[in-house]
Parts: C-alpha cells; sequence; structure tokens
C-alpha cells in the first residue's frame, strides 16, 4: 500500500493539438519545446513540484514516445521521489475491454486504479498547453477554505475576448452559477484557465455515472462540470491574477515566446523562488562570433551566432551562419540558419535548416513555420502564414 | 557499456600561483568556461569513457568541491552498484588532514582501492583541462603489456622552467627516467599526472612504497621502480591540448583558448557532453542595446551593455552602458552601470558599482576575490 496523498495531479497531455499544424504532426503538444530550453509540459510540471504536489500522472495518448522520454524518471523536476513521482499513463488494456481515451473526463475515468493507489482527498486537473507559474497549494486551500466540490481556477479577460473563452458567472462570494462556453453575450469576464480542484470521491462519482451516458462525450468542459453544477454542486471561482497564456495555436505561441522578450516580461523565468525545471542537454555556454549582432532576444546554451539575430528565442545547440539574419522569430533546438538566409515572424522548429538565401515569413501577416528536420531548398520562400512540414 | 576501469580523482595540491582563486576552494573546483568547474571535465570523460565507480580524493577547502559534485546525479554516478565516492581527510590518521602527496592519500584510502571490482585503476590530478578517453589507454597498456602508463604531452606551453614533471622515453616507448622541477626541462615529454595501472598491483606498490617510509607516489616510487626495474612503465600521448592550470595568468589563457572553435570543438566533442551541477537559469537575455562579440555566455545571463572576447558565467548581469572585454565573469556576478573592465577576473559574486572602471595588462590580469565590490 502507498502513501496517502492529500492531493495528486492528474495533467491531460493526450490530445493531438492539431491547431498547431506542422509542428504537433509527429510530437504531443506537451512537448514543443518553448522559450528557448523549455517544452511546454515544464511549465505544469515544475509549477506541481513548487506546489508541493509530488504524484504527477501525465495523460499520454497521441505520440507519447518523446514526452516519455523526456520525462524520464522525473529527477529533473525533483519528482523522482520514494513515494510519489511522475507517471506517463497511455490507455491500457484491462481483459476483455480497454480502450483509446475518448474523453478527458474518460482518460481520468480510465485511470481511477492510479489516483486511488494513494487514496487522495483530492485531484487537480490540469491541461498540457498553458504557460504560467502558478501555486496550486494557494487554490487547495481556497477549495479546503470554501468546502468546495470543485474549483475552477479563472481568469479576468478583457471584455471583447470573453466571447472566446468558457466563461463563468459567479455570485458575490464567488459561487459558480451559471456556465457558458464561448457566450456570444458574456455576463462576466471570468474566464476558465484549464485549471481544476476536485474534492475525489464527488469526481469519482461523477465520472461513473458519466461513463453510464451514452450521449456524453466525457468531457470535462462539456460534461462533468455542466452536471455537477446542474446538480447543485458547490463550485467556486478561484481568481488567478498572473500571466497565463494558451499557446494551442501558432499564432498564441509565437505571442507567448514573445512575451519573454518584453522588458520587464509579464512572466519572469529569472525568478529564483519559482524555478521552470527542464531536462538538462549538457551543451556548453553559447558562441557569438565577431561578426554577430544580437539584440532583444533570448539565447541558450550550446548555440553559435555568427549572423544578425533581433527580437528572437533561440534555442540549444542552434547555429545562426554569417550573413543570416533573423527578426521576430521562435527557433528550435539544434536549427541551422545558414548564411543569406531571412527568416522574419516565424517558428523554426527542431533540427530545421533554412539553406542559403531562403526567405521564411514576413514584415506583417500570420506566422509562418518550418517543421522538424525540414531542410529547405536554397533560395527558397516560405510566405507568411505558410507551413512547410512532412 | 561497462569499463573495467575505476576511477580516483586526487584534489590535493595547492598552488600559490593561483591566489584567491584557489585560496578560497580547491583547484579541482575553479569555474572554468562559463559553467563549468575544473573537475567536470575529468568526471565527464570518465563517464564518457564508461567508467561507473569513480572515487574523489579531498583535502583542504572542499566545501565548493563538495557542494559541486553532490551525489554525482549529473555524471550518472549516483547508482546503487557504484557510482561517486567522496573520500575526505580521515581524522586521526597518521597524516591529520593532509597529505604529504598522492601517496600518502592512496594509503590513507586503500580501502576504496580494495573494495572496488574494477580490474584497472585510472589515478589523475585534477589540476589539468584535457580531453582523454580512457578505453584507448587502456587499450595502448593492455597491447604493449605495459606495468604501469603515464600520460604524457609533448605540446611546449605546459612545460614550466623550474616546476613540473618529465621523463624521457626509449624508442618503443618504455620510459628511461624521470625528472623533476628541472631548471629548463630535458626532455620533451611532460608527465600529465595521470595514470593507469592494474589496481591490485597498485595495491601491492603502495603497501610497499609506504613500509619503506615513502610519502610521493612519482616523485619517490616511480623512482624506485625505474632504478630497481621492478616494473614497466609506458608513456601514452595525450592526442587533444592539455591546459596545466598553475597560476592566474594560465587559468585566464585556458579560458580565453575557448573563444577558439577548434578548442571548443576537441573539448565539446559530440555524444561526450561535460556535464555540470545545474542551476536551472533561463536562456540569456539580450537587451535591445546589448552588443557582444567574440564571446562564450553561459544561461542565465542578462547582458544590458557591451561584451566583447569574455567568458560570462551563469547568471552574471552586464548593466546598460558597461563595456566588458578580455574578462573572465563568474557566477553572479553585476557589473554595474556604464561600467568598465578590461583583462579582469571576476570572482563568483563579485560586483562593480555604477561607473565603476578596472582596466589591467593583458598579461597581468587582475582578479577580484569573491563577492568582493569595487
Amino acid at each position: 500500500m502507498l502513501q496517502k496523498k492529500q492531493c495528486v495531479a492528474m495533467l491531460l497531455a493526450g490530445g493531438q493539438g492539431s491547431r498547431l499544424g506542422v509542428l504537433t504532426r509527429r510530437t504531443a503538444k506537451p512537448a514543443i519545446p518553448f522559450g528557448g530550453k523549455y517544452r511546454i509540459i515544464d511549465f505544469p510540471v515544475s509549477n506541481c513540484t513548487n506546489s508541493g504536489i509530488d504524484v504527477v500522472g501525465v495523460l499520454t495518448q497521441y505520440r507519447p514516445l518523446e514526452l516519455n522520454a523526456y520525462l524520464g524518471s522525473g529527477a529533473p523536476w525533483d519528482l523522482d521521489v520514494n513515494n510519489g513521482g511522475v507517471f506517463v499513463l497511455p490507455p491500457y488494456s484491462t481483459g476483455k475491454d480497454g480502450q483509446w481515451y475518448l474523453g478527458t473526463a474518460n482518460s481520468i475515468y480510465q485511470n481511477m486504479e492510479f489516483i486511488e493507489q494513494y487514496d487522495p482527498d483530492y485531484v487537480l486537473v490540469l491541461s498540457g498547453d498553458h504557460i504560467y507559474k502558478m501555486d496550486y497549494s494557494n487554490m487547495l486551500n481556497y477549495h479546503i477554505e470554501n468546502e468546495a466540490d470543485v474549483t475552477i481556477a479563472v481568469r479576468e479577460v478583457p471584455w471583447e475576448e470573453a466571447s472566446r473563452f468558457g466563461i463563468m458567472n459567479t455570485d458575490k462570494q464567488g459561487v459558480i452559477t451559471e456556465f457558458e462556453e464561448k457566450p456570444e453575450k458574456p455576463k462576466s469576464n471570468k474566464a476558465s484557465m484549464g485549471v481544476y480542484v476536485f474534492t475525489w470521491p464527488k469526481l469519482r462519482e461523477y465520472l461513473i455515472s458519466d461513463e453510464r451516458d451514452p450521449n456524453s462525450s466525457k468531457d470535462f468542459g462539456k460534461n462533468i462540470i455542466p452536471t455537477m453544477l446542474n446538480s447543485g454542486e458547490k463550485m467556486v471561482a478561484y481568481t488567478f491574477d498572473g500571466y497565463w497564456k494558451d499557446v494551442g495555436t501558432i499564432e498564441s505561441l509565437w505571442e507567448s515566446n514573445m512575451d519573454l522578450l518584453k522588458d520587464p516580461p509579464p512572466i519572469d523565468l529569472h525568478d529564483d523562488t519559482w524555478r521552470i525545471y527542464a531536462r538538462n542537454v549538457g551543451l556548453p555556454p553559447h558562441y557569438v562570433g565577431r561578426t554577430a549582432v544580437v539584440e532583444n532576444s533570448l539565447v541558450a546554451e550550446g548555440c553559435s551566432i555568427f549572423g544578425e539575430v533581433k527580437g528572437s528565442v533561440i534555442s540549444g545547440g542552434v547555429l545562426v551562419e554569417e550573413g543570416a539574419e533573423l527578426i521576430d522569430c521562435v527557433v528550435m533546438p539544434d536549427a541551422v540558419i545558414k548564411k543569406g538566409a531571412r527568416v522574419e515572424r516565424a517558428i523554426i522548429a527542431e533540427g530545421a535548416v533554412i539553406t542559403e538565401d531562403a526567405v521564411v515569413g514576413e514584415a506583417t501577416g500570420n506566422i509562418a513555420v518550418v517543421g522538424k528536420n525540414i531542410v529547405l531548398e536554397k533560395g527558397q520562400k516560405v510566405l507568411a502564414g505558410e507551413q512547410v512540414g512532412q | 557499456m561497462k569499463t573495467d576501469i575505476v576511477g580516483l580523482i586526487y584534489t590535493g595540491d595547492q598552488n600559490e600561483r593561483l591566489r584567491e582563486l584557489a585560496r578560497i576552494r580547491s583547484v579541482a573546483a575553479l569555474p572554468m568556461l562559463g559553467r563549468y568547474r575544473l573537475i567536470d571535465f575529468l568526471l565527464s570523460n570518465m563517464v564518457n569513457s564508461g567508467m561507473h565507480n569513480v572515487g574523489v580524493i579531498l583535502q583542504r577547502n572542499y566545501q565548493s568541491l563538495l557542494d559541486q559534485i553532490g551525489s554525482g546525479r549529473e555524471w550518472n554516478l549516483h547508482g546503487k552498484r557504484a557510482g561517486l565516492t567522496l573520500l575526505p581527510p580521515f581524522a586521526g590518521s597518521d597524516h591529520g588532514s593532509n597529505y604529504e602527496g598522492l601517496l600518502d592519500a592512496l594509503k590513507s584510502n586503500l580501502s576504496f582501492l580494495r573494495r572496488s571490482t574494477e580490474r584497472y585503476i585510472a589515478v589523475c590530478d585534477a589540476n589539468m583541462l584535457y580531453s582523454i578517453d580512457f578505453i584507448d589507454l587502456l587499450k595502448q597498456h593492455l597491447d604493449k603489456n605495459a606495468d604501469l602508463t603515464m600520460v604524457y604531452t609533448k605540446q611546449r606551453d605546459v612545460r614550466r622552467n623550474g616546476s613540473g614533471r618529465y621523463f624521457g622515453l626509449d624508442n618503443d616507448g618504455w620510459i628511461t627516467r624521470l625528472e623533476f622541477d628541472p631548471v629548463i626541462p630535458r626532455y620533451e615529454n611532460t608527465y600529465i599526472g595521470a595514470f593507469i595501472v592494474r589496481r591490485e598491483m597498485l595495491i601491492d606498490m603502495v603497501d610497499r612504497a609506504t613500509s619503506q617510509g615513502m610519502h610521493h607516489f612519482t616523485r619517490e616510487l616511480l623512482v624506485r621502480i625505474l632504478q630497481d626495474k621492478t616494473y614497466k612503465l609506458a608513456g601514452y600521448e595525450l592526442p587533444g591540448r592539455v591546459w596545466y592550470i598553475d597560476s592566474v595568468e594560465a587559468y585566464y589563457n585556458a579560458n580565453m583558448d575557448a573563444l577558439n572553435v577548434r578548442v571548443r570543438q576537441d573539448l565539446f566533442k559530440p555524444n561526450r557532453p561535460v556535464w555540470t551541477k545545474l542551476l536551472d537559469g533561463m536562456p540569456t537575455r539580450y537587451a535591445s542595446n546589448a552588443k557582444a562579440i567574440n564571446s562564450l555566455i553561459a544561461d542565465g545571463c542578462i547582458i544590458e551593455g557591451t561584451v566583447e572576447n569574455s567568458i560570462v558565467f551563469r547568471g552574471a548581469k552586464i548593466g546598460p552602458g558597461a563595456v566588458v572585454r578580455g574578462s573572465i565573469v563568474m557566477q553572479d556576478v553585476v557589473i554595474g552601470r556604464d561600467a568598465e573592465i578590461e583583462n579582469c577576473i571576476f570572482d563568483k559574486g563579485s560586483l562593480v558599482r555604477d561607473g565603476g572602471r578596472l582596466i589591467a595588462p593583458r598579461e597581468y590580469p587582475i582578479v577580484v576575490g569573491k563577492n568582493l565590490t569595487i
């Protein structure tokens, strides 16, 4: 029997993330590189460690290999502990049944045995595509103080954007009275962040009944939350006012990277008290050559910069040759930008090669993307909003 | 794959010519190349050669070394079957906390030698920077059927008039004579303080030598062996470059040499990563008017001024308008706004106030001690 835990985190990492186009064609969304040395999943997992939560189940389904290898024993996040740790949880067979995860709620349902090993009082449900630093222990305490059955983290979004989100309408005490998915006329600007604390016995009960409902799409937002609300369970909104960004689209992934270059940045990753941990790749310091220009950029270890880099986030092991130009770009690990290439407002995925004189992206318009390990042809043009992938 | 060699690193030697850099830490813990400590290279070389059992003999000022290597996790040396063994001085032994030489240190740590199970042992001093493949060293040792093989270099800039260890070789690569601290070295082969030998043979050598009252492994024991011809000593020429870190100037030059791409290619080969203690800093942030050329810059820095021909360690901050030329800026150093420094070594946590100015000749870099403010 494993030792009891007050709270177990379950991280939903199984979706394909098809809105990220060529970036997620071969990689699960949470494994996408971010901010020069991280991957998206480093944020929720580091938040768990920093919040004192040391059981993290990662629900995977779509192309999980990279994520498995990345998480490994959990040591980079201090999760290689005796009782607990980080667990990759793909769907598995249980004899004659066993099936793929059918929805977010179903993925937790299929892992009830995993959760019950720790006999937790609460379960924290997280998403694998958000960039934020959040102390979940504050939210958990709020949940306990309010004797809630569900606590949903919300953030106040600009009113004009509210109709793009799942909106929580609350009373004066913060108790949720209504939930509206992408309302045309929002009554509140409190948008759900996709971070939930459930009192485990309650959630368990609803997961079981939802599983029996043939009409349910077995999803937290569409089924579990509305059903609990309609049944009169106590749901409270926990307002989070820090930086939070859904990086589920090309544009938002690029924007969130660019946010790191603002002065001061809206999310401080230099913060000693709330480190975001990442798996180490063992590269030497980066080298800036005699011909290089590096301005308003982030540059990670192992890079060699001989060209011009402006307003860009450059990940580990990237080579920028003399005469190459990068403006407002996100460059993922081990990409090569050859001489004479010009890249503007673009995302260059891991190991891609921007060959001599290629032009990627434009000064205006949507973000251009060059997929993982793609080698462009000499002088090839990739227009704004265009994606090149396998 | 597992290699049948146990590693032993001797961190004993002090060096006054490293001045304040080594007064607060052992030479093995000297910060190198932007994010490393000198010992990281040896430890990584051992691990990259498939060695899983490594002992580190500690002596004097070893706190920063302990902090650096910890459980050995970064080098994957925290396993159950073997891993890293820290060997601090054993109070109450004959020598107190100071060994007179390597032989004393080996004698005090015979239990480590005895309980290791590997057939061979590689013993290395930690005052040099180089890249070595211990498998290749062992291969030559076995091919030659030597009893003990000593690593050397012919590189001229590690020779020192009046100090160092040199040896003569016959045409078949056997060591004929050893020479210590010569006014002008007669032999072109500089011993770099690393050798390989069968573990049980080493235990036997140490047992006998200490019973004869010897303290120094090379100066006494190996010299006696050559005289008596009891064992066959061979030389192994290191294929790459070596830096002997024995003075502030040598320390400065070794770091600056890393600005040369060929040097980095030699020290940082693909598939032979150099591991070090992690700090989990974010990538380095360059401000809009930052300017950096010909420099090595680690993670976690904030560059708002100008950096030229310099080595910048993790977490350093170069203020707006500041100019850093030809300098080594260690971890968490802050160079204030509009400050100007040239040919300086700023030790960990030191600080230059806004507008401060410190310019040294390139041949004699100035050292600003740990946590000092100027």
